[in-house]
């Protein structure tokens, strides 16, 4: 009797639970049902004293599971709702992520500042010392120490900015050697890579400041083998590929022998391209033996050290990496140029 | 410089290399070839030919001619040289076919131009040849053109007898020598000559020549000539050049009965010593200057250019022939100072043989005996000059030789290879050759081993080295501290949105003037090619003004800097040289304000706690936004928005710092501070101040008044506006308090706070509590 009372209450609880839509409905029926003073359930306990025993030990049993199961289904219907509660709160979150990020966008580093650090970067991991020199420079370190004599001719490939008080702007990063030999004394491995000046008109294709990338090594045995392989290295690091190589006479005063390197061109491979200008080679940088003058001018005794040096235009480097064929471009300061780097 | 294929090949025996693969070898073993041209192209196929017969074509300047074209028969020809007539024996060349009118012209009557063997276009050519003959001497021609750049070093190779010299050595091929030394006349010279400084002449060789007759040049050596790039002007001239090209050896010949006196005078130019020279200009010397001068005073300028007033001309019968050697500084700075550069200059300041005069002079009477017939010598070679000993021979140790190429050397090969370029080789000591140097290489070029190694590695050819890393100990190479904060620099801006420029080192007066500096303060360029290159910059500003400027155009708002040298004139040595960072922030529109704060945010990541001062504003600056960058007590540089009026439009914000004084900062080193363990108290204060207080300064004076339990203080906001009067602002702080020993007790923060307050107050400030 009392139990069926108690079925009847907790079908008709279900319902009512399965049904209630939010937080408070499923509170209301939980007051109605499990409320301690006038829930439902609550009223059929206290009449569970005026039983008899063997009923009552009964209906206790129906009114345990009843709560059980009634509490459970709350529990749920509490889980549920609180779940689709958020779900809907979230929904009306809906951003536009393809919105641009508001803040400055990321500038960008010049091209020459990329290759260079790549290429400082390279040389560290082979010993070599990174060394800067002044770019106003006396007429001693640019072109005396490094074997040119005034009246010398060689002065005429590198037409110079005169400064008031005879200085210099310096036509090359060469006098940074004769600096990095001062004061590194041998050995020595170095680079300096830097800025130079030439006193022409600009084009397309010339410049008055460009950089460059001087390199020097300076030990007890230094060979052509030597440089050979250090150029090698260097370039196949550059270009990331394999490189060929090739040395032919080429004269600066400040080596001896003194080298044109050129590499077997990278378009065509050697077949030959209008890069090539159709030889299959690409005149690519000087370099040679230290001639015995430079290292005795910077108290280097030539009879017993040796030494190699190279000379790396990096500004045209930059312009073959990127295909750049305006030289102007690069100090220009045009954004829509410098923000493609 | 230019080199006849065909000229090489009278030198060289058995030339049988192709004028391709010739350039190669010259290019892999001597010197750069920059390229190939063919000259004469028409010559092959040129040939004597008679007009028959010339008719005018009426209305025009034209002749139709029939002429007798040899082995190509009878041909009809429009031509319209002025010169053609019946009987002419001229050029035929079959090229051409087309009608000119109403005529069928089949090929062309040509000039010495049209066949390249001199740049006469005036008229067809008149030859003295039968009828069907190739013109002599004049065939199809390479012409190699070397880089002068790379034969800087060799004196020798500025001629065609000298590049032979190394193409028979790189073929294994025997050598002519065109000179023949006993065609020089025996005895005294007929001309007396005097050296003052024999430092500067180390020779001067002459010869007096008679009965010689002006005229053209036969046309094969006025091809050679044109095909090499020089202009053939009349028989003695053209040889005196077609010797400088062939050994080298600048002459130069003066009209004789235009000579005063008997005596050449080799001396430095008197102060002031006036020349008109053959290029028509007058030159005003002075004693720097070498002259050649007669009894009258200058006649030539050494080595550089002859005199006008002695030229040769149609009447020259005499000749004075000038084979001379003069010091190659003093040649270069004459030609340098004069600003004149002719063939014979830049020969001499290569450092030319001595030995190589009296060459030059047998050379000329060989040459004279076809270029005018009955020409006589009179007495023997002038010939002054210093003895000099016998250069010392180079000690060549192998096995040192060996280690500078990185291979093994052969001894009987290095022999061989040394031997063809005429160097003199005796074996010494074992293993060690003495080397004497030929006197065309040792001028100045060989003086040491060294100067060998790069025959042999040449010779050998450098594709015989293979690459071979050094055994080196490892070892770390020395920081560039200098570098790596730039690069940090570099990256950081570059990542809060600034694009990196590279600006010249240059302004004109005009930019520095904008920026109100003095250009009396800035290095000045003393040979500027430009207006906008002649001082270098002392700040990066103008500069970047430049850049947004030019960048306003194509942008709304962009962030730009740049890391460079500024330039500071020094008294004496070397100037300053100051690493700054300029940066700035443009944008078109808005009030500026925004610009600025985003470039102290940057300058605060570069400087963390760096202070702002407001300052004095400079004329570029906006008249009240400029402030000192102060970091760690030391001024780094400065904030500021440019001047609005310097701009086209919109706001410019703009930051420059002194890098190597934040390098020298930035570099303290960390130590850590333990965590505070107890908490710490915060409490807001809110100051009334004029509108245009700082909120630096009120920081500072909370700072002072706080003591030594202050933390931190934080600017909250500021107001204006009711209930504040209109000439009044509120700024709101957080000051927070701690100890690092205990929590601090209520009381303890209210004692602060009153200090502060009460400080404040004494300073004349409110605060709203």
């Amino acid at each position: 009797m009392l139990e069926d009372s108690i079925q009847e209450l907790v079908s008709s609880s279900l319902a009512r639970i399965a049904s209630a839509a939010s937080g408070e409905e499923l509170e209301a029926v939980r007051v109605a049902v499990l409320g301690r003073k006038d829930g439902a359930l609550t009223q059929f306990m206290k009449q569970l004293g005026k039983l008899p025993p063997e009923e009552k030990r009964q209906a206790g049993i129906a009114l345990n599971t009843a709560k059980q199961k009634l509490e459970e289904a709350l529990e749920a219907r509490q889980k549920h709702l609180a779940g689709a509660d958020l779900q809907a709160r979230l929904e009306a979150e809906w951003l536009d992520l393809t919105l641009p990020a508001p803040g400055p966008r990321r500038g960008h580093l010049h091209p020459i500042t990329q290759i260079q650090r790549e290429l400082e970067e390279l040389f560290l991991s082979l010993g070599f010392a990174v060394l800067d020199g002044p770019e106003v420079e006396t007429e001693y370190h640019n072109f005396d120490a490094l074997n040119i004599p005034p009246e010398h001719p060689a002065r005429d490939m590198q037409d110079t900015f005169w400064l008031d008080g005879g200085n210099l702007l310096r036509t090359h990063t060469s006098p940074v050697q004769v600096r990095g030999m001062e004061k590194l004394g041998p050995p020595l491995r170095m680079i300096a890579p830097g800025r130079v000046f030439r006193n022409e008109s600009i084009d397309a294709s010339h410049e008055h400041t460009f950089y460059q990338l001087e390199g020097m090594m300076v030990d007890r045995e230094v060979s052509v083998a030597h440089l050979l392989y250090f150029m090698k290295t260097l370039l196949a690091a550059i270009f990331k590929r394999e490189v060929t190589v090739r040395l032919r006479p080429g004269y600066f005063p400040f080596v001896e022998p003194g080298f044109e390197l050129d590499i077997r061109c990278l378009i065509c491979n050697g077949s030959g391209c209008p890069v090539c200008k159709q030889s299959g080679w690409v005149e690519l940088l000087p370099c040679g033996l230290v001639n015995p003058n430079v290292l005795r001018m910077s108290g280097i005794d030539p009879e017993e050290w040796n030494g190699f040096a190279f000379g790396l235009g990096l500004t045209r480097l930059v312009m073959m990496r990127y295909g750049i064929d305006d030289i102007r471009l690069l100090q220009g300061g045009d954004l829509r140029f410098l923000e493609q780097f | 410089l230019k080199f006849s294929y065909q000229w090489i090949r009278e030198f060289v025996g058995d030339l049988d290399c192709a004028p391709g693969a010739l350039e190669h070898l010259i290019t892999m073993k001597t010197a750069e070839c920059e390229g190939i041209e063919v000259t004469g192209r028409l010559l092959d196929r040129a040939c004597a030919a008679r007009v028959e017969s010339a008719e005018p074509i009426a209305g025009t300047h034209l002749w139709k001619t029939v002429v007798d074209g040899g082995r190509y028969g009878r041909r009809t020809v429009v031509c319209g040289a002025p010169n053609c007539r019946t009987g002419l024996i001229t050029a035929y060349v079959p090229i051409g076919k087309k009608v000119i009118h109403g005529v069928e012209s089949d090929g062309m009557l040509a000039s010495a131009a049209e066949l390249e063997i001199n740049r006469d276009h005036s008229a067809i050519l008149e030859l003295d040849l039968q009828v069907g003959a190739p013109i002599p001497g004049c065939a199809p021609d390479s012409i190699i053109e070397i880089d002068n750049k790379s034969i800087t070093h060799r004196p020798d190779l500025w001629g065609h007898h000298g590049m032979s010299r190394e193409v028979a050595a790189i073929l294994e091929r025997p050598l002519r020598d065109p000179v023949k030394l006993d065609l020089l006349p025996p005895g005294a010279g007929s001309v007396r000559v005097q050296i003052e400084d024999f430092g500067l002449c180390p020779r001067y060789s002459a010869l007096v020549l008679d009965n010689v007759a002006i005229k053209p040049s036969p046309l094969w050596l006025q091809y050679r000539l044109t095909a090499i790039g020089l202009n053939p002007i009349n028989n003695i001239v053209d040889m005196t050049n077609y010797i400088m090209a062939e050994l080298a050896q600048p002459m130069h010949a003066f009209d004789a009965d235009l000579l005063q006196g008997d005596t050449i005078f080799v001396r430095p130019a008197k102060h002031g010593e006036r020349l008109r020279a053959l290029n028509g200009e007058e030159y005003t010397l002075d004693p720097s200057n070498l002259v050649i001068a007669d009894g009258g005073g200058a006649i030539a300028l050494a080595g550089v250019i002859g005199g006008l007033g002695s030229a040769i001309s149609d009447n020259t019968r005499r000749v004075v022939l000038e084979s001379a050697n003069f010091l190659a500084s003093t040649v270069r700075k004459t030609s340098v100072a004069v600003k004149l550069r002719t063939d014979a200059s830049m020969r001499f300041e290569k450092a030319q043989d001595p030995a190589n005069t009296v060459r030059g002079l047998a050379r000329a009477i060989e040459l004279l005996q076809e270029l005018s017939p009955g020409a006589r010598v009179i007495g023997g070679v002038a010939d002054m000059r210093r003895e000099a000993p016998p250069p010392v021979p180079i000690q060549l140790p192998l096995d040192w030789l060996q280690r500078k190429l990185g291979r093994g050397v052969d001894a009987a090969e290095v022999r061989g290879l040394l031997e063809r370029l005429q160097f003199d080789v005796t074996p010494g000591t074992p293993g060690v050759f003495s080397v004497a140097v030929p006197s065309w290489r040792a001028t100045k070029e060989i003086a040491i081993k060294d100067d060998l190694v790069e025959e042999v590695g040449r010779m050998l050819g450098y594709d015989s080295i293979r690459p071979t890393a050094p055994f080196v100990p490892a070892s770390a190479p020395p920081q560039n501290p200098r570098r790596t904060f730039e690069n940090q620099v570099r990256a950081l801006f570059a990542d809060f949105g600034f694009t990196e420029v590279y600006n010249y080192s240059f302004l004109s007066e005009e930019a520095v003037r904008v920026f109100g500096f003095d250009p009396d303060e800035h290095v000045r360029i003393t040979n500027p090619i430009a207006s906008d290159q002649v001082l270098l910059r002392r700040s990066l500003v103008p500069g970047i003004w430049k850049n947004i400027n030019e960048n306003l155009k194509h942008r709304e708002h962009f962030g730009i800097f740049e890391i460079g040298l500024e330039i500071h004139k020094q008294g004496a040595g070397l100037p300053d040289e100051i690493p700054h960072l300029a940066a700035a922030i443009y944008s078109r529109n808005g009030d500026g304000e925004a610009g600025l704060f985003e470039t102290k945010r940057a300058a605060e990541c570069l400087m963390p706690g760096a202070q702002v001062c407001p300052a004095a504003a400079r004329i570029f600056e906006h008249p009240v936004r400029a402030a000192d960058l102060l970091w760690k007590g030391e001024r780094v540089g400065r904030l500021f928005e440019l001047q609005p009026s310097l701009l086209e439009s919109g706001r410019a914000a703009m930051l420059d710092v002194d890098l190597s004084t934040v390098r020298k900062l930035a570099g303290v080193e960390r130590k850590y501070v333990p965590i505070r363990r107890y908490p710490s108290s915060a409490f807001d204060l809110s100051v009334i101040g004029r509108l245009r207080e700082h909120a630096g300064k009120l920081q500072d004076l909370i700072a002072q008044n706080a003591g030594p339990l202050l933390e931190s203080i934080e600017f909250l906001r500021q107001y204006s506006g009711p209930p504040l009067e209109p000439h009044q602002k509120s700024l709101s702080f957080r000051v927070t308090v701690s100890s690092p020993e205990r929590t601090l007790s209520s009381e303890e923060v209210g004692e602060i706070r009153s200090r502060i307050i009460a400080g404040m107050r004494e300073q004349g400030y409110t605060l709203r509590i």
